[in-house]
């Protein structure tokens, strides 16, 4: 259900991987299967709303799992050496 | 046990009726997993990367296999993924995973399982667990559907319920025709006529507004929070 909050992206400055991870709250529909994949990356906020603990808390291939498994591709996946994104694919 | 990839091939397809569709996988590497009833895989949809979530409807001691219970009318990805496949090809998975499962503490007091639709997949898992660990705590599964030609694994629920005296299984139809005997209505009418038993955990399994329905009206009831456990179908 779109919010007040549908383009408000949510992400975590501090990293380790090569990937970045950031959650389109307005696409977030509290699925939980990020959280599920990737525990210690996502956690879901007293809204439900998926949000980042840490970007380094689960390697680059789990936080890409993670994304690819949202129903509603809410995860945004960014490879920080190059630039490009990587989920979903444009 | 922490999820962890996967290969399975289908082994079986059963048609229960035009909306649900019963898939049974045979794991192949690795060719066992340990789960609880109640979690659910994520199954890789496409060559592009495209997941989708499934409850588990078998039961854990059936370690080689898994079996899934798919409600085609969304005909989205996994949908299509899952028609497409023949027996005896491979998925890719990722498993287990969820933490919707019962806990021991939960397993001591009455269960009371409201489902509809496809959310009655977690439930077939949870009540053949723990009729085969032997447990005599009364469960109670109300199952919502529109309906009768909906009406899926009516045979088993019924048997169980036969064969065992603390298991019992409410059908609800919103949509019955003139003759349909028993619960009309959406689950919460039927959960509103039966006295429930005191204590009991309720485990709640659907879309979004019949699981708000629920809760309003169990804690309307005094159940409280903590006796509520629900897992969100879309």
């Amino acid at each position: 259900m779109p919010n007040d909050n549908a383009d408000k992206v949510v992400t975590d400055s501090k990293q380790i991987g090569k990937y970045k991870v950031e959650v389109l709250r307005g696409k977030c529909i509290s699925a939980g299967s990020c959280v599920a994949i990737a525990p210690k990356v996502f956690e879901l906020d007293e809204q439900g709303i998926a949000t980042i603990i840490s970007q380094d808390g689960d390697p680059d291939d789990t936080k890409l799992l993670a994304a690819q498994s949202c129903p509603t591709a809410a995860i945004v996946v960014t490879d920080t050496s190059t630039g490009k994104q990587v989920w979903p694919r444009e | 046990m922490p999820p962890q990839m996967f290969t399975a091939k289908l082994a079986d397809k059963q048609v229960l009726t035009p909306k649900f569709t019963h898939y049974t996988f045979e794991f192949v590497s690795p060719n066992t997993m340990t789960f609880e009833a109640g979690q659910y895989i994520s199954l890789a949809v496409d060559a592009e990367g495209h997941r989708r979530s499934y409850s588990i409807c078998s039961e854990p001691a059936k370690q080689h296999a898994f079996e899934l219970l798919i409600d085609n009318t969304p005909n989205g990805l996994g949908v299509k993924f899952l028609e497409g496949l023949e027996f005896g090809h491979e998925a890719n998975l990722l498993g287990p995973l969820g933490k919707f499962v019962i806990t021991p503490e939960m397993a001591s007091e009455p269960l009371v399982f409201v489902a509809t639709g496809s959310g009655a997949a977690p439930f077939r898992s949870m009540v053949l667990d723990q009729l085969q660990k032997q447990s005599k705590v009364p469960m109670t599964l109300y199952m919502g559907l529109r309906y009768e030609e909906d009406m899926f694994w009516q045979d088993e629920w019924q048997r169980l319920q036969t064969q065992f005296a603390n298991f019992h299984f409410h059908p609800t139809l919103s949509k019955p025709s003139q003759n349909w005997p028993l619960c009309r209505g959406r689950v919460t009418d039927c959960l509103t006529v039966h006295e429930q038993p005191p204590g009991a955990h309720y485990l709640i399994c659907g879309n979004a507004p019949m699981l708000a329905d629920v809760t309003e009206l169990l804690k309307k009831a005094g159940v409280p929070d903590d006796h509520m456990h629900n897992e969100k179908f879309h």
